[in-house]
Parts: structure tokens; sequence; C-alpha cells
């Protein structure tokens, strides 16, 4: 009897609880968790690069994409303009090498996703469980600068990238292309861009090691005129050297390649700039003579971004006549006009002792002579430095005509008080608690007002200016 | 070649001064003078302490702090956390008893601004505060009504900086491009955890849909990719039970519910959530007041705009297209929060002069929607002995989504009209399952006591000993 009693008591513990296992609850399922530290995974990185030009293409050849877009949706800020400039730079190139063995893969998509250019779905890699969706993030991101959830790549991932792009193209010049890009963008500084270099390098080097028997060891020589492209880094020195031939200048061949032999691997900047450039700049008198006129000692790094600034503006013009995407007679006048705008916006900024002169160096030169946009660049920088380090703060938007602003605040806080006085006063149903009330409110107010200069809700003259009103009342 | 060339290399010297221009115009407008003149005139325009004018950062809190003076009995200004630059991301609470949470009354959260560039949500977020605090004063019974049963967080702007960005623009240039991100250049709205990817793995494999995010807090603060304002939201949604919200967004006009992300990873498919009835009548609740929104012969913002997924002035989110990482399929997969996203205008930073009649549009959605929170099913659920069980679950038949109780076992279960068989249940007690019939409003009370396991052994054991003891009493043992 008394197991049947027991028996029972358990049948309906059973059905009692069976309700609960069949609804999920939030403590079900402790395993699930494993998924989210994969949130934060990333994508093998072929994989992201082989996205990252897919995309690019489609957006260069999506209508919609230099029109306005969907609302809600790209990562639209200047990670566009970057995306801008890398699609049509590149643009070229692409066509050149990659049309015949990308594009077909990519047609299909190309037409389905003509529509909505800018919120690709890759049907691929989709339901990976490993991985999370915050992967089709790289969707808004043609030019793999971004990681999955939209934040900036850290600067390993910028190696790699940039390493890895490098050794599949052989070619050096990639490199200076990004970094110009970066510097252009004020993405990375100079120092920045020589820790890089350096960076690449190293990467770039474990790369090769790894193929060093496939390909064979080019000698340097400085004025071969062949293009072939195979081989190591030095090679850069070969592109030079045939571009060279284009530019006007009447160049002296041999000082010219002696000093593009610098390059031998992917050596310090700075250090070979710095020895031999100088020679190469001499095609650039005005640049030439600010060289010369600033104090080395003192402004030594000055000089140094200078430096590598040409240079690497240089090598960028020398890239694009060599691939055809400016004549030699573009390149010439470029950077002619380079020359001149360079030599004096750099004067200006190095008199006012700033240093970050990179935005305004690459902004300022243009084919078409855009002289207005580069003094109101100035003005526009020149307010910013004046006002963009200030936190923002009441003062902050009010250059002039400071006494509007407090009193028309004041006026405004005072009328609120008013209206709020008003209304307890007609809510307080036993007059003689108007006192009362009243004492207690201004307690109220001073406690708050201090708890709200805590946390950065008031200024401390507003707690002030509000608690003097009520103590007047 | 040459003359490709040419146009590309125009292209890049137009795209990189137009770049440097960008990012050398910073913090202050062009036109100072015109600024200052802005604020002279901005007194004329007042209507009621609402001026239809933009909001800077300082005006926003000055907004905000002359609402709180007018009304220190019924609103509280607080802050969530700082964005990326140090503003604060204020919030102002309209409740009758601002600062705490009263057992059984609904939290309600309305954020605008995400996208710094897109404006109307953030301006009319302020016009709503100042225009509850009048309307309660003056009397307005609905008002009144709402405020005090329902604890309302108003966040004008989840993206300061962004939207300084965006102001700080001239004329054509604001709009699509600047001011979007928070000062990193992130997208705020698909910057949140993608859980739908793993509600939909669940879906295939077995396993829960809400409250997908375990150890959160441990998770959000180590990691680096969010943002500061993503940071910030996701601890204020953990920290406070809210039961409805609404994100403001601009660009087009419809209001906008989850899921946002499509199962199969095309760009556009209907993916609904288990609450789909739900979300379509609270998308419906605020696109019915707004005339624009509603009005099916209302032509596509912009000419190639695909509107076809749109019905009523709603659409389901990734029929429209499909993004990952948004705020609004966060918030129903992480924690009890029902938000959707509403789209305000086809301009994402129109002229001043048009902000009076966009509030005069949306004034009543906003009320509308405001009171969709006082819908379906609330209760509290308890023990035996009275005391609160915090973090049960209250399951709905046939719908897969559930949600838990808050701290002092109160629970709100948002529902269409319908026959319903609501189950509590706790770890250590026994389930209850109660029917319901739910109206449309106002929402039904249902409490729930559950019995805990031991105290359900210890009747038994007791029963046992009774039995036992009349037993041997009877046969004499």
């Amino acid at each position: 009897m008394g197991f049947l009693w027991t028996g029972a008591w358990i049948l309906v513990l059973v059905v009692h609880s069976s309700p609960i296992q069949a609804f999920p609850t939030p403590e079900g399922s402790q395993d699930k968790p494993v998924h989210n530290k994969e949130l934060s995974a990333e994508r093998p990185l072929n994989e992201q690069i082989a996205e990252a030009e897919a995309d690019k293409i489609k957006n260069i050849y999506s209508p919609a994409f230099l029109s306005e877009n969907k609302p809600g949706e790209s990562n639209y800020s200047f990670v566009d303009n970057l995306n801008l400039l890398k699609a049509i730079t590149e643009k070229e190139k692409n066509e050149k090498e990659r049309q015949s063995v990308r594009n077909s893969p990519y047609d299909n998509k190309l037409n389905m996703e003509d529509v909505d250019s800018t919120k690709n779905r890759r049907l691929i890699d989709d339901y990976d469980s490993t991985k999370s969706g915050l992967n089709h993030k790289i969707q808004d991101d043609p030019d793999g600068l971004h990681q999955l959830d939209g934040t900036p790549l850290t600067a390993e991932d910028i190696v790699q990238k940039i390493a890895t792009r490098i050794y599949e193209e052989n070619d050096r010049g990639v490199f200076d292309k990004i970094v110009s890009k970066l510097l252009n963008l004020g993405l990375i500084t100079e120092s920045q861009a020589h820790t890089l270099e350096d960076e690449v390098a190293e990467v770039l080097q474990k790369l090769i090691s790894k193929e060093a028997n496939s390909y064979k060891e080019k000698p340097n020589k400085p004025t071969s005129k062949t293009e072939s492209q195979s081989g190591k880094i030095p090679e850069k020195v070969i592109p030079m050297a045939a571009v060279q031939d284009g530019f006007a200048n009447g160049e002296n061949d041999e000082t010219v390649s002696n000093t593009l032999t610098l390059t031998n691997g992917l050596e310090r900047r700075t250090e070979t700039y710095s020895e031999d450039n100088f020679e190469e700049l001499q095609y650039f008198p005005n640049f030439y003579a600010l060289l010369k006129s600033i104090d080395s000692e003192k402004e030594a790094k000055e000089k140094e971004t200078l430096i590598t600034i040409m240079k690497t503006l240089i090598d960028f013009v020398k890239m694009m006549v060599k691939y055809g995407t400016i004549s030699p007679e573009e390149g010439v006048s470029y950077l002619e006009n380079l020359d001149e705008t360079i030599a004096l916006q750099t004067k200006n900024k190095l008199e006012k002792n700033v240093t970050d002169n990179k935005s305004k160096l690459f902004s300022a030169p243009s084919m078409k002579g855009h002289e207005e946009t580069d003094s109101t660049k100035e003005e526009a920088a020149k307010m910013e430095k004046e006002y963009g380090t200030l936190k923002d703060s009441t003062k902050d938007d009010n250059p002039r005509g400071k006494t509007d602003e407090p009193k028309g605040k004041t006026e405004a806080y005072l009328e609120a008080i008013r209206k709020n006085i008003e209304w307890l006063k007609k809510h307080n149903t036993k007059g003689n608690k108007e006192d009362y009330d009243l004492s207690k409110m201004k307690d109220f107010i001073n406690q708050q007002t201090e708890a709200y200069v805590e946390k950065g809700i008031l200024d401390k003259e507003e707690a002030d200016a509000i608690r003097r009103i009520y103590s007047s009342l | 070649m040459a003359g490709r060339g040419g146009r590309a290399l125009l292209a890049l010297c137009a795209a990189l001064a137009a770049g440097g221009w960008l990012l050398g115009a910073g913090a202050l407008e062009p036109g100072a003078p015109a600024a200052a003149g802005m604020r002279r005139r901005r007194r004329l325009q007042q209507e009621d302490g609402i001026s239809f004018e933009y909001h800077r950062y300082p005006e926003l809190r000055e907004a905000l702090v002359s609402m709180w003076l007018q009304c220190t009995a019924i609103s509280r200004i607080y802050t969530v956390g700082r964005s990326f630059e140090g503003r604060e991301l204020l919030v102002i609470e309209l409740s009758d008893n601002p600062g705490v949470h009263e057992p059984g009354e609904p939290e309600f959260k309305y954020i605008g601004n995400m996208h710094g560039n897109e404006a109307v949500g953030r301006e009319l977020l302020i016009f709503l505060a100042q225009y509850l605090c009048n309307e309660y004063q003056k009397g307005n019974e609905t008002i009144i009504k709402l405020i005090h049963n329902t604890r309302i967080h108003i966040m004008p702007s989840l993206n300061p900086d962004g939207f300084e960005k965006a102001a700080s623009q001239p004329g054509e240039l604001r709009d699509w491009l600047v001011g979007r991100s928070n000062a990193q250049g992130i997208d705020l709205n698909r910057n949140f955890p993608d859980l739908d990817r793993i509600a939909y793995i669940n879906e295939k494999e077995g396993g829960p849909n809400n409250h997908l995010l375990k150890n959160l807090k441990k998770i959000v603060d180590q990691n680096t990719k969010l943002a500061p304002e993503t940071k910030a939201v996701i601890h204020w949604i953990m920290d406070i039970p809210f039961v409805l919200s609404a994100n403001l967004h601009g660009g087009d006009i419809v209001a906008n519910y989850p899921y946002d992300e499509t199962r199969s990873g095309s760009a556009q498919e209907y993916s609904s959530c288990p609450d789909d009835a739900i979300f379509r009548s609270l998308a419906r609740a605020y696109s019915s007041f707004n005339p624009s929104m509603s009005d099916p012969n209302r032509p596509p913002c912009r000419k190639n705009d695909d509107d076809s997924s749109f019905v009523d002035g709603t659409t389901n989110g990734a029929a429209w297209y499909s993004i990952p990482g948004g705020m609004q399929d966060f918030n129903y997969l992480s924690s009890n929060c029902f938000e959707t996203t509403m789209e305000l205008s086809c301009e994402k930073f129109p002229p001043e002069e048009t902000l009076k009649t966009y509030w005069e549009d949306n004034k009543n959605s906003l009320i509308s929607y405001l009171e969709q929170v006082h819908r379906g099913v609330k209760g509290f659920v308890r023990d035996l002995q009275g005391n609160p069980i915090a973090n049960a679950t209250i399951s709905v038949e046939g719908i897969d989504h559930d949600v838990t109780s808050a701290k002092d076992g109160d629970y709100w279960r948002l529902l269409v009209p319908g026959n319903y068989k609501l189950t509590a249940s706790a770890p250590g007690y026994l389930a209850i399952t109660k029917k319901v019939a739910v109206p449309y409003s106002p929402a039904v009370g249902v409490d729930f006591e559950l019995e805990s396991f031991s105290e359900r052994k210890e009747e038994e054991k007791e029963e046992l000993m009774e039995w036992w003891k009349m037993m041997s009493e009877t046969l004499n043992f």
C-alpha cells in the first residue's frame, strides 16, 4: 500500500514536472553559450579578402553605388571615400589583370544584386554554426578595411592583409598605394606607416621564404627595362626605371636608378629616403628648397615626414603612370603642381608648428587646380584645430555673444521653475502645507542638482543658478 | 586610356578633396553668425516651451533640464553612459515615482538618433518629453494615466557625436554621408551581437530563442568590438525590465518589426518571429496615426525604392532588407523587450522649418504606441508564502518565445486578442498553467502562486506519516 502511495506520488510529480521540461527555459541548453564565444571570431583571411575583392568589383559596376542608397544601410562615413578611392584607382588594374578570371563567377551576383548593391548577402558561409552573422558585415565593406561588426581593423590585420596582397601580386607598389591612401585619409600616422612597413616586410619574408624555391632570384639590375613582375621585392626597381622614361623632366637615368636601388627588400623608408632622395627631389625645386630651409635639428621629424610623404606621392604617381592610369605628361604636370602647392602649404603649416600636415598635403594638389578648396580646407582645419579639441560644453558653440546664451538659458529655467511651482501650488489641496512643501522642494532641488552635476548632466553654474532661483522664492 | 585615366585621377582628387574637406570641417559650423542668430530666433518659435528647431548637444541638455525643472514631480534625468567623444547619453524618465520601478508597472523606452544624421527622431523625442510634461500639468487625462501607470524612458540621442558631425555639415552634404556612425566610424545599428543567427540555428537544432546572451556583463565589457554607445545600451537593457520600445530612424517612412535578418541569407525575405502577430499590431498602432506612413498612395521616397513589402505603413524588417547586428532584434532575443524600428522621414536631416510638421504627424503615433504597453497579460509570479519569484519563465502555448519575471516577480506579456494558455515555471517549482482570454486592451491580470518541490515533498511526507499513524493505530503496531 505504501508503495502504491509512493508510486502515485511519483506519478503526480512527473506529470507536474513534465511541462517544465517541455517549455524552453532560460536555464536550458547550457552548451549553447559556446556559440557566443564564437561571436568575436573572425573568418579566415583569404575568404575575407576574396569577398572584399568581389564586393569592390560589384560596387564599381553597380549603378546604385554612387547615388543615394537605401536608408539605414551601408557604413557611410569616410570609409566610403576610401571605398571610392580604391574602387576607382584599382578599377584599371582589376580590368587588366582580373577581368577574365573574376568577373565570370561573379557575374550572376552582379546581375542579381544590382538593385541593392550595398546590402549584399553571401549565400555561401551562411549557415556555419561556428560563425555568427557578424561575418556578413563584410558586405558593406568592399575595401576590406573593417572588421565583422563595423569596427576598423587592427594593425596586425592590416599587416597581414597587405603582406598577403603584395605577395599575391608580387608588387611592392601595392604597399605604397595602400599606405599612401591610409596616410591620405589620416588613418595612420607616419610612424605607424614605418612600423607597418617593417611588419609587412617580416610577414612577407616569411611568405616568400616558403616559396623560395619556386622563384628565381633576379639580380638587382637598376637599369633593366624588363616589365617582368615575378620574383622578389627588389623588382620595384624595374618598373620605376621603366616609368622614368616617360617623365619629361629629362632625368638622369643612372642617378635616378641609383636612387631607386635603395629599395632592397622593404627597407626603412626614412633611412633610405633621407640618404638618397635629394637627388630625385631635385626635380622638385620648391620642395627641395623648403626641405633645405628646415632646420634639421629642430624639425627633423617634420623633415622626415615631408620627405616620406613626397616620396610616397611620387611612387604613387609613378605607379599610375606605369599602369597606364594616367599618361606620363599628366603625371609630370601633376607632380609639378604638387611641388608648388605642397611647398607652399607645408611652409605655412610648419610656421604654425602644427604636426598633422598629411591631410592637407594630400588634398591640396589637384589636376584642375582646386586652389579655392585648398584655402577653405585650411580654414576648416584651422577652425577644427581651435574648436575640435574642446569637449562639448555650453561654451563650445559660442564664439561670440556669450551674454545671450546664459541669459536665454536662465530665462528658460526660470520659466520652467515658475510653471513647476504654479502646478505644485494648484495640486496642494491643503493650503497650510504650502510652505512646508516649498522647503522640502528646495532640499530636493539642492540634492538633485548636486547629483546631476556629479553625473555631468548639469554644469556647476547652471546648478548654482537653479539653486539661487529656488532660494529666492 | 589616357581619358579614362584622367577621369579617374580627377575623381580621385575630388574624392581626396572631399575627404579632406569632410575631415577638416570639424565641430564648428562654417556660419558662426548664422548659429548665433539661430539661437536668438529660438525663443520666438516656441510653442508652450517647445522650440521647433534643431537642438545640438548643449541645447538638448538644456531642453531636458528645463523640462525636468518644470515637472520635477514626475521626471528625472539620468545618463546610461558616454559616447566615444564623452557626451552623455541622456535619458529623461517620466513616471509618477521617478527613479523607482514600481512592481507591476511596465517600463517603456524610446531611443532616437542612433544614426547621427537621422535627426528627426531626436527632435521628436525632445518635443515629446516637453509635451508630456505640459499635458500632464494641464490635466490631460490620457497623459496623466499613462504617466501614472508606466515608467517612460526617453533617450533623444544614442549617437550625439554623429549628430554633431552631421549638423556641422553645410547644406546638401548633410544627409546620407556624414554623421551616421559613431565617432569611431562604427554603425551602431550593426554593432549589436547578432543573436538572430543563433536563434535561427536553435530553430533548426533545438534551443531557446529568448535571453540568448548569458553571462552578459562580462562578455559585453570584454568585447572590444562594441562601441561605448552599444555597450551602454546593452547594460541599460539588462538593468531595466523593459517591455516595449521603439527605435527612431530616418531615410524612409515605415514602421519596421522583427526579424531584421533573413534566415536564408538572401537580401529580402519575410522572416517572421514567433510574435509576428503582436508586432504587426504594434507597428500598425504607430503607423495608423501618422498620415504619411499610413497613406497607401504615398509615393516612395526615392524613385527606385522598393516599397513592395510595406503593408499599412508597416513592414517586416527582413522583407524590406536584411541587416545583421541591429538593436531591434537584439532587444527581442536577449531580453523581454519588444522593439520596433520607426523610419520617420524621407530626408534624413530635413530643413528645420519642417520639424513642426513632423511633430504634428507623429505626435499621436508616439502616444498611441506608448499606450500599447498596456496590452496582453501581466501579473506576478510568487511562491506560496507570497514572496516574489524572479526570473520565472512565462510561456504561452502556441508562441515559441518566453518572457521572464523581473525582480519583484512581475511580468508583462504582450499579446493580440485571443484565448491563451499561460504557464509559469521556475526551477525548483511546480509549473502552473492558466487559461486567459485576452482583449485588445487593457492588460489582463494573471498571478501565479507556485509551489516548490520541497514544499510538495513535505506535504506528501506529512500525508504519508498521517496515513502510517492511522494504520498503526488501527492495526495496533
